[in-house]
């Protein structure tokens, strides 16, 4: 008998062991008595004693399992009642995040001239990077909310026909096309021309450009408008096309490559002419306040195409 | 065909809520898990001991049952009575049993 009360005493041992602690001797008793009442009827029946036990046992199934059932606790990661929100979070997240570090990743390693193998390597462990630990979190988020005790969780939104998604009058969403379109022109010509016209001149009579000559020397310009009309591009995209995750990702990344570009310019003084600062006579505070609004504009931007991405996700 | 899994699969989605009732039902007299158990399959609910026993102490959680140690014979048992509380339920599903009988048997004449 000795063997086989050890395994029945292993097996309530592993059961309890996934209890919480005051619910242990009152279970432990009555479990054991269920064991010995069925091991007993086996017996009765002409059973060999350890055949009885091992049998009860597989019958009861894993103890695991069985705690499981004790604790009224979820054996699931995350239940059906979580699993909507869980998934659209992680789209959500997964394609504007990562596009959004693994640009800003790839352009500053590219402003700084590293080697452009250099640049893809960081830039790619960058997004893997990042894509785990948003992945890591939000499940982690999720598994705990589904572990909260139900009483203490909010009741699930009910769903309405309202919440179907409704995409903006597409007249709209037409003028925000054609504004994109038109301010990315006029842009674009301002800054191209600013070394060719500007308000002030050299002794020479030659024109002083408003922008740093730092960045046509370094092509910088070209690349910031080659992103602007991408931008515009993916603009005309979304409103022409349906909704998808490699569309989504590839928009969200230019989207957010201009912004990110010009905070990585305006913070290392890269925007603004010294030349043309000095000979117009302004003050220091206001290239440091033209900074703080580039960056600003700039970090705002950032947050819309985020809060943006996001919204598109839940309602495609 | 039918086959088993697929037949299995659904007999166990229609027989879900009835281990419940038939407890309810059954421990207006009180019993132990094991004696339970055993009676509960000779009725014609199959169930198992590992969804029984933790079904058991979840009714009794939601008042729906009372239990009391029995510590008279040589081996301490719970027994498990159902409450008026269980008993109240016990009558709002044994009707609504009864309607969804009625609604099949009126399905299957009509057509």
């Amino acid at each position: 008998m000795t063997t086989t009360r050890t395994l029945t005493d292993r097996y309530v041992e592993a059961a309890l062991s996934r209890l919480p602690g005051r619910q242990r001797p009152d279970i432990e008793k009555e479990l054991r008595a269920s064991i010995a009442d069925a091991v007993d009827d086996r017996i009765d029946a002409g059973d060999d004693p350890a055949a009885a036990e091992l049998a009860v046992l597989t019958e009861l199934g894993d103890p695991v399992r069985l705690a499981a059932g004790y604790a009224d606790r979820p054996i699931q990661l995350i239940g059906p009642a979580l699993y909507l929100d869980y998934t659209r979070l992680l789209t959500a997240l997964l394609t504007t995040v990562v596009p959004a570090v693994a640009a800003a990743v790839g352009l500053v390693g590219a402003l700084q001239g590293a080697p452009a193998l250099r640049v893809a390597g960081d830039t790619l462990s960058a997004a893997l990077t990042t894509g785990v630990h948003i992945a890591v979190w939000t499940t982690l988020l999720f598994a705990i909310i589904e572990r909260a005790a139900a009483p203490h969780r909010t009741p699930p939104r009910p769903w309405t026909p309202s919440a179907l998604p409704e995409p903006p009058s597409r007249r709209l969403r037409y003028a925000e096309l054609i504004t994109e379109s038109v301010a990315l022109v006029l842009g674009t010509a301002f800054v191209l021309l600013s070394p060719l016209v500007s308000t002030r001149t050299d002794a020479d009579g030659a024109p002083i450009g408003v922008f740093s000559p730092w960045l046509w020397e370094t092509g910088v310009v070209y690349a910031f408008i080659v992103l602007l009309v991408a931008s515009l591009g993916f603009s005309y995209a979304k409103y022409y096309l349906r909704w998808s995750v490699p569309l989504a990702v590839t928009g969200s990344l230019v989207d957010i490559a201009c912004p990110v570009t010009s905070i990585w310019l305006a913070a290392n003084g890269k925007v603004l002419n010294p030349a043309f600062v000095q000979a117009a006579g302004w003050p220091a505070s206001v290239p440091r306040w033209i900074t703080i609004g580039i960056i600003a504009v700039s970090a705002l931007t950032i947050v819309h195409t985020v809060a943006e991405g996001i919204r598109r996700a839940r309602h495609r | 065909m039918l086959d088993d899994e697929l037949l299995s699969t659904h007999l166990q989605e229609l027989r879900r809520g009835t281990v419940v009732l038939a407890c309810l039902l059954v421990l207006k007299q009180p019993n132990y898990g094991y004696a339970l158990l055993d009676l509960l399959d000779r009725s014609g609910f199959a169930v198992d001991a590992n969804t029984l026993y933790p079904l058991l102490r979840r009714l009794e959680k939601q008042r729906l049952l009372t239990s009391d140690w029995n510590t008279e014979e040589s081996r301490p048992r719970k027994f498990y009575r159902t409450s008026d509380l269980g008993a109240a339920l016990a009558d709002a599903l044994s009707r609504d049993w009864d309607e969804l009988d009625t609604a099949l048997r009126t399905l299957k004449g009509g057509s």
